[in-house]
């Protein structure tokens, strides 16, 4: 029994680490193809991504002659923060690959470490547009963050843990009475967040090219050969694990709560489609939506901390 | 088991025994040899033996000693037990660590008084930490401050470092005169200034008495802390005094605050109301925000790291105010996560501001600046130096798996605790909460200041010739930063069982039951979530191996060419500076820091085009203009009113005295 345990364990592991790791440049061949059409452009195929992959990986980076060890280290350490953070996560099943090993600080612990890496590798060329982009990075991740930790706590407080498996089989046991005004409020809070953490529309534009417009794509200015396609696929990976957290808290509908097959294959259908639909939603908002100023973010990503204390309020003085 | 206790009795004893013996040997090199580094030497050594003593008594039991009886009263009375023998850890390391430092940093100047006030500075830190009575333990707090103000102002000090120096006297004192008023309060009613005595008499003082007291033992320690708004000596003092009196007083001195908080505000003095843990999570929420939004205006290196320290104060604070409202509610669970979370911030801001502040006096030493707009480009040349400061930078920014990362968890998860508390008010769950927000945005603002610090001394192109030419310090210094990054990292890896550690010291504490037993059992505190620190690393270091074995290692190597930069030659004025780095921050807050900047253009002569461009910005600190401001020209008003009864005349002093006479025996009459 516990062997078999033990095997359904790691078989969920296998399948949801493999869906995640292979899927997630699919992921941003979709959004992309999404917003073409959505542009009435015909876009490139949904599996560009993979053949830019391939293509970047082939080729020998290029260096900044001031670089130090940080520009060949910092690629490596963002994508294993990113591939760690897939391992925490419960995305086909109620209980991560890796369980009992980190809560979902931990995962938000692990943005933060890759952020830290890249925006430090930004800095090392010592171009003009990596410090921009660096600098535009931490100051709004800073709006960021109080965010996503406001919205995740009020998950904290119907679930009574901060670990994630905790919290998803808390909300699959609960059904849709999971819903309640204060949890709504906060995804909706955790949404707007998730749209700057994943550096999309209104507050970053993934495809600019335009220095003075770049967030992401500036750090990555100097980037180029296999460290690119790591930071690439790094930050494809972090959608996933954004677009996942948000699953697991607010909608773990449908994911497997136990090894059997037939359980497992109804979780990777439903974590495909919530996928998908993180894909659609993004997309749409790309095609539609003007990026904001800068200088009005505060007011956009404040919005969201706000909504969180509402919805804690909500879930402190409202009769349950 | 008894066995084993009186064994670590002994060793903690004999440990004690020749961390004094070793202390008196460093202070009699220091004065009659001019011997700066066999001092040093010795100064290693003893602190070597506190961090045994440490340890023994968080294992074992309490050590107590009892010496220099003057007229009833000792000034040397001390108990070290678990929770004082917690911060003689912390001393120890980051004590060895600066002697060790000490050895090979020498600042020009520098006398034998200086060398001396170090000594005494470490042997008055080990005193408050044990003290068992008022009159022993004000002595140590005096002695602590003065060592440490001689160490702040140096033989020849100059106009600035003088005013620093002023500014810490007086606030020093501002704290020393409210924990004495606060002791003389307290002490009244227990008839004895033996700490034992106190709790008792807490439980006899009326509501007021206990609320004005507790205030005045906030204000007192909260000072020494550097708790906003009473925070304005520490960033005008600690840049000044050279690096290891630095790293000592940022990593261990104003952890005497917070230790005089939980041994007087919370055990001695036990359960309170709950806008206590209110205030105290408000001022900590404040000083967390405020300390790192000054920190990342400020572009002077030390500077930038006394603000961290008051962020870090706030963030302990935040612990400790799970613990006050855990002791509204007589929740053990919610006391213990609170006070373990404190103590393990304590023992880790110890750790990488320690090593940071060694890192800044490196980079100090080696280019002559602490300006980060002259730095740049010292990691290719002082590799180590680089490595270590970014270890530190990576562990104070919270980032697992280091020990920063394990310690803000510890505090998120009591927020969260007490914010699910259900016994408790809705507002101070709501509270709870709002300080959830308060610890995120803390940290993600700590991060970015730590990417501006790093990434502004350490890479690019060095931004000024002495910047380009600096070269490695010596064996000495290195093996000092070498020494307390591993114990950031190992710190980091070891969460669990020191948590566990922590946590039984905080059981061991009376208004938690007080079971001495406690504090050797490693139970872990009590928490709603999941942090394997060795899984995490785990999984981490086994991803970096797959994806280094994935790409055969080309990754690392590269070909090397100059930076595009539209076509000429890269130059560092081209760079992003740290004032740059931080100007969305400030603008972003600008309610908060009132930036000022001016803009200097001058012109070809007779053309329309920039011959110099100077840029200047600089941030107003609304509490110093603010609050102390008003009080400074107030205080100033009052003394030139008072100045008119000065007139200098015998006989008008003696009218006075006169006046003041008949004035009492007409009070006393009645």
């Amino acid at each position: 029994m516990t062997m078999d345990a033990a095997a359904g364990t790691f078989l969920i592991a296998i399948v949801q680490v493999s869906l995640v790791l292979g899927c997630a440049p699919l992921l941003q061949g979709i959004l992309r193809k999404v917003k073409a059409r959505l542009q009435y452009r015909r876009g490139p195929s949904i599996w560009q991504p993979y053949r830019d992959l391939r293509k970047w990986w082939g080729k020998t980076p290029v260096e900044s002659d001031s670089a130090s060890v940080v520009t060949a280290a910092a690629p490596v350490v963002v994508l294993a923060a990113m591939v760690s953070a897939v391992l925490l996560l419960p995305i086909v099943s109620v209980r991560p690959p890796l369980d009992h090993a980190g809560d979902l600080l931990v995962v938000v612990g692990l943005l933060a470490l890759a952020r830290f890496a890249m925006a430090l590798a930004a800095l090392d060329a010592g171009s003009a547009f990596g410090g921009m982009g660096a600098s535009r990075e931490v100051a709004i991740a800073s709006l960021v963050e109080p965010g996503v930790l406001l919205a995740l706590a009020v998950a904290v407080a119907g679930a009574g843990t901060t670990d994630l498996a905790g919290i998803a089989a808390h909300g699959t046991l609960a059904g849709w009475s999971m819903f309640t005004p204060a949890l709504l409020l906060a995804a909706l809070a955790f949404g707007i967040v998730a749209l700057a953490e994943t550096g999309h529309e209104p507050v970053d534009n993934p495809d600019t090219h335009l220095e003075l417009t770049m967030i992401h794509e500036g750090m990555l200015i100097e980037a180029s050969g296999r460290r690119l396609a790591m930071l690439m696929y790094a930050s494809q990976l972090k959608l996933v694990v954004v677009v996942g957290l948000f699953a697991a808290v607010f909608l773990p509908f449908g994911s497997a709560s136990s090894a059997a097959p037939l359980a497992v294959a109804a979780g990777v259908v439903f974590a495909s489609m919530k996928l998908l639909a993180a894909a659609l939603c993004l997309g749409v908002l790309d095609a539609g939506m003007a990026k904001v100023r800068i200088m009005a973010l505060p007011g956009l990503l404040g919005l969201s901390s706000l909504l969180a204390l509402t919805a804690l309020a909500a879930h402190l003085w409202l009769p349950a | 088991m008894t066995v084993e206790l009186i064994e670590l009795e002994g060793i903690g004893r004999l440990a004690l025994g020749v961390a004094a013996g070793l202390g008196a040997i460093g202070a009699t090199l220091a004065l009659a040899f001019h011997g700066h580094r066999p001092a040093m030497l010795a100064a290693a050594a003893a602190c070597i033996s506190i961090t045994v003593v440490g340890v023994a008594v968080i294992f074992g039991s309490p050590i107590a000693i009892r010496i220099g009886d003057v007229l009833g009263f000792s000034l040397i009375d001390v108990r070290y037990d678990a929770l004082g023998g917690t911060f003689l850890v912390a001393l120890g390391i980051v004590g060895t660590a600066a002697s060790v430092y000490a050895l090979g940093y020498h600042e020009a100047g520098r006398s034998r008084v200086d060398t001396l006030a170090y000594v005494i500075f470490l042997a008055s830190l080990a005193l408050v930490f044990g003290s068992a009575s008022a009159f022993s333990f004000l002595f140590a707090w005096e002695l602590m401050a003065i060592s440490s103000a001689i160490l702040v102002i140096g033989p020849k000090p100059g106009r600035t470092v003088v005013q620093a120096g002023y500014v810490y006297i007086a606030m020093t004192h501002l704290a020393t005169a409210a924990i004495a008023i606060a002791f003389a309060l307290w002490a009244a009613g227990a008839g004895s200034p033996d700490f034992a005595a106190f709790p008792a008499a807490a439980a006899t003082l009326d509501g007021p008495t206990r609320d004005l007291v507790f205030l005045l033992l906030l204000v007192g320690f909260g000072t020494k802390a550097g708790m906003i708004p009473l925070h304005i000596w520490l960033p005008r003092a600690h840049p000044v005094a050279p690096s290891h009196v630095s790293a000592l007083m940022s990593g261990v001195m104003i952890k005497a605050g917070i230790y005089g908080l939980i041994r007087f505000g919370i055990e001695l003095l036990g359960a309170g109301p709950a806008w206590w843990a209110l205030l105290v999570l408000a001022i900590g929420a404040t000083s967390a925000i405020l300390g790192v939004l000054y920190a990342l205006a400020e572009h002077d290196l030390k500077r930038l790291l006394a603000f961290h320290s008051i962020e870090n104060i706030g963030i302990i604070l935040l612990g400790l105010g799970v613990a006050l409202l855990g002791t509204t509610l007589d929740a053990t669970p919610l006391v213990v996560v609170g006070l373990a979370a404190a103590l393990f911030h304590t023992i880790n801001h110890a750790l990488f501001k320690g090593l940071l502040f060694l890192g800044a006096g490196a980079v100090q030493s080696a280019t002559h600046t602490r300006d980060l707009n002259r730095l740049g480009g010292l990691a290719r040349l002082m590799p180590l130096t680089a490595l270590t400061f970014g270890i530190g930078a990576a562990a104070i920014s919270g980032l697992p798996p280091l020990n920063g990362f394990a310690s803000e968890w510890l505090t998120f998860q009591g927020l969260l605790s007490a914010g699910g508390a259900t016994g408790l008010d809705p507002l101070a769950r709501f509270a709870a909460y709002g300080a959830v927000g308060a610890l995120a945005l803390t940290a993600a603002l700590a991060v970015a200041c730590f990417v501006k610090a790093t990434g502004m001394t350490f890479l690019a192109l060095p931004r000024s010739p002495a910047a380009a030419s600096a070269l490695e310090v010596g064996h000495s210094m290195r093996a000092a930063m070498a020494a307390l990054a591993i114990g950031c990292v190992a710190a980091g890896l070891g969460a669990t069982p020191i948590s566990a550690v922590l946590a039984g010291v905080a059981r061991s504490l009376h208004v938690v039951g007080g079971d001495p037993v406690a504090a050797g059992a490693l139970v872990p505190p009590p928490t709603i979530g999941t942090y394997q620190p060795l899984l995490v690393t785990a999984a981490l270091v086994s991803s970096m191996i797959v994806i280094l074995a994935v790409s055969r290692y080309r990754a690392m190597s590269a070909r090397r060419a100059p930076t595009w930069t539209c076509g000429i030659a890269p130059e560092p004025v081209f760079e992003y500076t740290a004032t740059s780095f931080s100007k969305l921050l400030r603008m972003y807050f600008e309610r908060v820091l009132r930036p000022d900047r001016e803009i200097i253009v001058e012109l070809h002569a007779g053309t329309p085009f920039p011959r110099r461009v100077t840029y200047r910005s600089e941030v107003d600190h609304l509490i110093e203009s603010r609050v102390y401001g008003p009080l400074h020209r107030a205080s100033i008003a009052l003394s030139v009113a008072v100045r008119r009864v000065q007139h200098g005349t015998l006989q008008l002093y003696l009218a006075y005295t006169v006046v003041t006479v008949v004035i009492l025996l007409l009070v006393t009459r009645a």
